[in-house]
């Protein structure tokens, strides 16, 4: 039994999407081979049925009881055979199912990994979701119908030699008859998809309808409108419900020609079957195989229009993949990385003029809060071919991997992911429980732990977090990450007055030693600030203590002093 | 139909207040009582189905037993002219078959959407009707699972399954009865597979059911972490996590697999037995009928009719067992929906209406959980139109007394009361238009701007919502929006931002009009200066009401008549914001350093100096009006 996931997914051959799934299949060559095999001799026992059972009332007439307790027991072998084949085939093909849908979902994790930053540019979220999910099971099942198909192919060559071994006009009729009814039944359903795919985006439509309410459950129930609610929902479930009714009328046509003309082929091919049996051209068993074969038929023909459309969508959505396995990252390794500077480097931005020297705590204040997001992004080497540098090495000359680890940039919209409290705030690393509760304490976060637990369980964007508990955990992070440089952006902005004060006067001594750049223009901060850049225009227009600031330059007051807000 | 199971309606970790609670379930026995009920309801529909169903199957045995005629005729000698009778017959079956079906089919959906439209439109007039203090207990995430997939597999269920199921029970015993009639001997050997089929499936049942449960589960964990990853990708390279996401899918792999082999383990019990029912009765069938052919006791065509019948029993054997755990998982998800009927109403109405606005807290603790009280003996009295500020510490229990004082729940010990009726007792709809709460949650629901601010107030005319907007600001981007006010917002339509959302919560309070409003961080979502300029505009509205403000800003504590400073569920300090400064305690200290003043001793928590501030130009009282046009 193979163990998945394995370790490493492999090198995918992205040149093409017929190459990417032939890729997939050739991981696990063996096991797909023997999806066939097992495929093909499920289906072949169970084609071989009707002509035993004709074979048996044939020794039958003649009373022939040794050829009878044959079939008989053929009959039975072949039922062991079906029982056993089915079940490894069906064993073989969910695990090749499995290791190309948990293979996939490795390489797109990967990737969305490796882009980082750039993947918000390139794609939704939506979109690469929906690969880990449709196509994933698209193409898991496209490399599943393998077995089963190629199991329909040979079934049918095995029919058609049968009957065509017993009349050859009887047996074309029936080879040819057969598929043009499958066709015909086929083109009948068209129309059909067409109206169910109408019935489930109303159907969809409903459920968003609930979501919507579910999730506005607590407003409503504070503000009232129930009952406008209630007669909205039920006047679109109505229309649901009569769209249904309106769906299953030509879906009930559409039962009774499929049980009516297949029919009808099978008792006209009867009809002249039993007239060729009259005239003793075929025996009374024969006209009984023939009977079986003609409703046995469209089994494996279903199965092989089945196996068309997967291949089809599997292949569609092997595109899919692939569009995002070649998605490459905006800030990419330089070819010829530079030496690594000395710890203890000063940060250099030209453009803004903005110097951070090491072992300081500066605090940026600005005349434009909004704009500071991109210097942030700048001086973090988040944008490709800047200008920033580390003493005097750019950063664009250094790996990615290492100016990540040595300057972190801490936003307000920065995701707090699903996993036990330790895990998910000591980043790549599990720290130590003294180190965790140090950082909490700076972040005065011990609610979120008391009501959390250390091994308790956040949710995924920390949406069982007010805005503050949220904002505090991504500060425990972000100084548990303890980088050289920690650029953190309005680190308080939504804490009431009482904890952003506690967490500025204890941000120094937490951060000691090593550089800090606060984004912020709450006063609280900016007083704890060794010095304060202040931005105007994307420069450093004035360099100072806030204290002195606050008497020397009347535009950082304006910016600065809550009066502003007054 | 087993017990409906609970693992998978496990709430979502929770951090505040601990929950304790989930939605309940309905018993086995409640969604029975139900299904019948409501069967008893459209009595006359479900036989009409059964009956057409029934038709159609004994029309469809009609073939191979003429089949069988044809080879015992042709055995012994026939004519052409009985040949082409033969063939009528079973042209005419099929047709006749084919016209059931056409009625059966129809008529089976009818009623099964009628039955679903009902559960649905039950369920969300269940959700609409849960008591508030569930409402916000709950969390949305077992109420989403129930309205989203319980919806949908009972809709399958009901659509498909049920019909499904009808047909190939009908389809098996008749055509066990089309045996018996062909010759009662051939039964045996159909039967003889029904106590080893009946063990394997009711083996693979009982564990089925909660097996594909997991199963889904575990993939739901796959494409929630994949998307975590996606949607966390850039803080995935801040922080160095490129490794411990891989790590983490590969977990959920592992997860998943685990509970892939398992179901495969079930079904590598299961398919052999269900394969093997389907051609032991046909090798029975054959062996029995030959025997007895061989003996005398039958005609060759009776022996092919009973082994084409033993054959065709195949099919609806099939979906049968397909069915049956799609049932359950049906059935599982009835008794979720239904589920929500036990939840015990929190309210006891009384008929008391209270003699004034006037609203009182009087020695008020309250705990999430025993022994842990978040509020200890908090005694507030609300002079009517007064404005309270409540400022303090997270966790100092501000949102737990907003709430409180709102009536969402009532306190585990004292009593909040208005006009002298404790706030339990009024009914839900009176306690809405005397006091109402928003908070920082807020949803834009589907539908145009409008609806979204009259909800409560359907026949409020487009003057009012006008206004309403305009006292939060809000008018001017509503009316530049691309529809103007009957813009459709919300899932499907324009996405607002979320100051825009909090706007728009603000709005439909305005228009509600209650006499007493809890705000809590009603505005933190906006910037600061906009949150600012809200404020005063919606001040001017609010003149005349009572305002319980929670805040983390202190200018909203500045405007308002009593500043209350909360602390580990206590109040530490009340008064307005002047006395309060006078008083030099530890609000004072908070207000002067939130201010943007430069204290000389300014190196600790700041909580605590007393410091008074040197600054001249900056009085934090008098300065409030200069730069207001700024905001907005």
């Amino acid at each position: 039994m193979r163990q998945l996931p394995v370790a490493d997914p492999g090198t995918p051959d992205l040149r093409s999407a017929h190459h990417f799934f032939m890729w997939l299949m050739k991981q696990q060559r063996a096991s797909v081979l023997l999806g066939i095999v097992w495929g093909c001799a499920w289906m072949v026992a169970q084609a071989l049925v009707p002509a035993v059972i004709g074979s048996a009332i044939d020794a039958l007439a003649g009373r022939r009881t040794g050829a009878f307790t044959f079939d008989c027991l053929a009959v039975l072998g072949l039922g062991v055979l079906t029982a056993l084949a089915g079940v490894l085939r069906h064993r073989r093909v969910v695990m090749n199912f499995l290791d190309a849908a948990y293979r996939i979902i490795q390489l797109v994790t990967a990737k969305s990994a490796a882009l980082g930053n750039t993947l918000a540019k390139l794609i939704t979220t939506g979109e690469v979701v929906s690969v880990g999910t449709a196509d994933v099971d698209a193409i898991g099942s496209g490399v599943d119908v393998t077995g089963r198909g190629s199991g329909a192919v040979v079934a049918l060559i095995v029919v058609a030699a049968i009957l065509l071994a017993r009349s050859l006009p009887l047996g074309l009729i029936v080879l040819i008859g057969g598929p043009i009814m499958t066709a015909v039944v086929g083109v009948l359903l068209k129309p059909l998809h067409h109206r169910q795919q109408r019935y489930r985006d109303q159907q969809g439509a409903l459920a968003t309808r609930a979501a919507d309410i579910v999730a506005g459950l607590r407003v409503l129930r504070g503000i009232g409108g129930e009952p406008a609610f209630r007669t909205r929902y039920r006047d679109q479930s109505q229309q649901l419900r009569f769209s249904g009714v309106h769906v299953a009328r030509t879906e009930s046509f559409l039962d009774a020609a499929e049980v009516l003309l297949p029919g009808l082929f099978v008792t006209a091919a009867t009809w002249i079957a039993a007239h060729y049996a009259l005239h003793k051209v075929i025996t009374p068993g024969q006209l009984v195989t023939f009977y079986a074969y003609t409703s046995f038929l469209a089994v494996p023909l279903a199965t092989l229009t089945e196996a068309a459309d997967r291949i089809v969508r599997s292949q569609v959505a092997a595109g899919r993949v692939i569009a995002i396995l070649r998605l490459r990252p905006e800030v990419a390794d330089p070819e010829q990385p530079s030496a690594e500077p000395l710890p203890g480097a000063t940060l250099i931005d030209p453009e803004s003029g903005l110097t951070v020297p090491p072992a300081t705590l500066l605090a940026l204040a600005s005349d434009d809060p909004a704009a500071m997001a991109r210097l942030a992004d700048r001086i973090g080497g988040y944008i490709p071919d800047a200008g920033p540098r580390l003493d005097d090495v750019p950063l664009a000359s250094l790996p990615v991997a290492s100016v990540r680890s040595r300057i972190l940039v801490a936003a307000n919209d920065a995701h707090i992911f699903a996993g036990p409290l330790r895990e998910q705030v000591s980043g790549a690393s599990l720290k130590p429980e003294q180190a965790v509760l140090a950082a909490v304490s700076t972040a005065s976060a011990g609610d979120v732990l008391e009501a959390v637990g250390l091994d308790g369980a956040l949710a995924a964007r920390g949406r069982t977090l007010s805005g503050g508990q949220a904002q505090r955990i991504r500060l425990v992070r972000a100084l548990l990450a303890d980088p050289e440089i920690l650029i953190l952006i309005e680190p308080t902005s939504a804490v009431d007055a009482h904890t952003e004060a506690a967490i500025a006067a204890s941000l120094r001594t937490a951060r000691s030693g090593r550089s800090t750049v606060v984004v912020s223009n709450s006063p609280l901060l900016l007083d704890q600030a060794d010095q304060v850049a202040f931005i105007v225009d994307g420069k450093v227009a004035a360099l100072s203590t806030h204290r002195e600031l606050l008497v020397t330059n009347e535009a950082y007051v304006a910016a600065v002093a809550r009066a502003g807000e007054l | 139909m087993t017990a409906p199971t609970r693992e998978d309606d496990a709430p979502e970790p929770s951090a505040v207040p601990a929950r304790e609670t989930i939605l309940p379930v309905a018993s086995g026995s409640q969604v029975i009582a139900h299904t019948r009920r409501v069967m008893a309801k459209r009595w006359r529909e479900l036989s009409a189905v059964v009956a057409l169903y029934m038709m159609a199957t004994i029309a469809g045995l009609i073939p191979p037993s003429v089949l069988g005629s044809i080879v015992t005729a042709v055995q012994h000698g026939t004519t052409a002219h009985t040949i082409d009778l033969d063939a009528a017959v079973i042209a005419g079956a099929l047709v006749a078959q084919a016209v059931l079906i056409r009625f059966g089919s129809l008529a089976g959906a009818k009623l099964g959407e009628a039955l679903l439209a009902t559960f649905r439109e039950d369920f969300i007039a269940g959700v609409l009707g849960l008591p508030l203090s569930t409402v916000e207990r709950a969390g949305s995430g077992d109420l989403m699972t129930r309205s989203s997939r319980d919806i949908n597999a009972l809709s399958v269920t009901t659509r498909q399954g049920v019909p499904a199921m009808l047909t190939a029970i009908l389809a098996v015993a008749l055509t066990i009865g089309a045996i018996a009639i062909d010759n009662p001997v051939l039964v045996a050997p159909c039967l003889i597979v029904v106590p080893p089929i009946w063990a394997v499936a009711r083996w693979y049942l009982r564990r089925a059911t909660a097996g594909y449960l997991r199963e889904s589960a575990t993939w739901g964990v796959i494409t929630d972490s994949l998307a975590e990853t996606v949607e966390g990708a850039r803080t995935v390279e801040a922080l160095r996590l490129a490794q411990a996401r891989r790590a983490r899918a590969d977990a959920d792999i592992t997860e998943c697999f685990a509970a892939e082999r398992y179901t495969l383990r079930l079904r590598t019990v299961f398919i052999p037995g269900a394969e093997a029912s389907y051609i032991l009765p046909l090798a029975g069938v054959l062996s029995f009928g030959g025997v007895a052919y061989l003996n005398g006791w039958c005609t060759l065509g009776q022996v092919t009719a009973a082994a084409l019948y033993a054959r065709a029993l195949v099919t609806p054997m099939e979906q049968l067992i397909d069915w049956l755990d799609h049932l359950q998982l049906g059935a599982a998800s009835l008794a979720r929906l239904l589920g929500l009927a036990e939840v015990p109403a929190d309210r006891q109405p009384g008929s008391a209406a209270p003699r004034d606005d006037r609203l009182r807290a009087a020695g008020v603790s309250h705990a999430y959980v025993p022994g842990h009280d978040v509020l200890h003996q908090i005694d507030l009295d609300v002079d009517v139109g007064e404005r309270i500020a409540i400022v303090g510490p997270s966790g100092a229990g501000k949102s737990t007394l907003g709430r409180l004082l709102a009536g969402v729940s009532g306190p585990d010990s004292g009593e909040i009361s208005v006009g002298t009726v404790p706030l339990i007792e009024l009914p839900l709809d009176d306690l809405r238009g005397q006091i109402a709460l928003v908070t920082q949650e807020h949803h834009i629901f589907q539908g145009t701007l409008e609806e979204n601010i009259t909800l409560g107030q359907p026949d409020a005319s487009e003057a009012s919502v006008r206004s309403a907007l305009g006292a939060v600001d809000a008018l001017d981007w509503a009316l530049a929006l691309p529809g103007g006010l009957a813009t459709a917002v919300g899932a499907g339509g324009l996405m607002l931002s979320a100051p825009q959302a909090q706007q728009i919560a603000l709005a439909r309070l305005v228009l509600a009009n209650p006499h007493t409003l809890v705000l809590d961080e009603a505005t933190s979502l906006l910037d600061p200066r906009s949150a600012r300029h809200l404020e005063q505009s919606l001040s001017a509205v609010l003149d005349g009401r009572t305002v319980v403000a929670i805040a983390h800003r202190l200018h909203t504590a500045h405007d308002a008549d009593r500043v209350i400073v909360m602390e580990d569920g206590r109040i530490s300090e009340s008064g307005p914001h002047r006395d309060l400064i006078k008083a030099e305690g530890a609000y004072a200290a908070l207000w002067r350093s939130w201010h943007g003043k430069s204290p000389k001793q300014h190196r600790h928590a700041g909580l605590t100096q007393n410091d008074i501030p040197q600054d001249p130009v900056h009085n934090p009282v008098d300065n409030s009006s200069t730069t207001a046009s700024r905001g907005g």
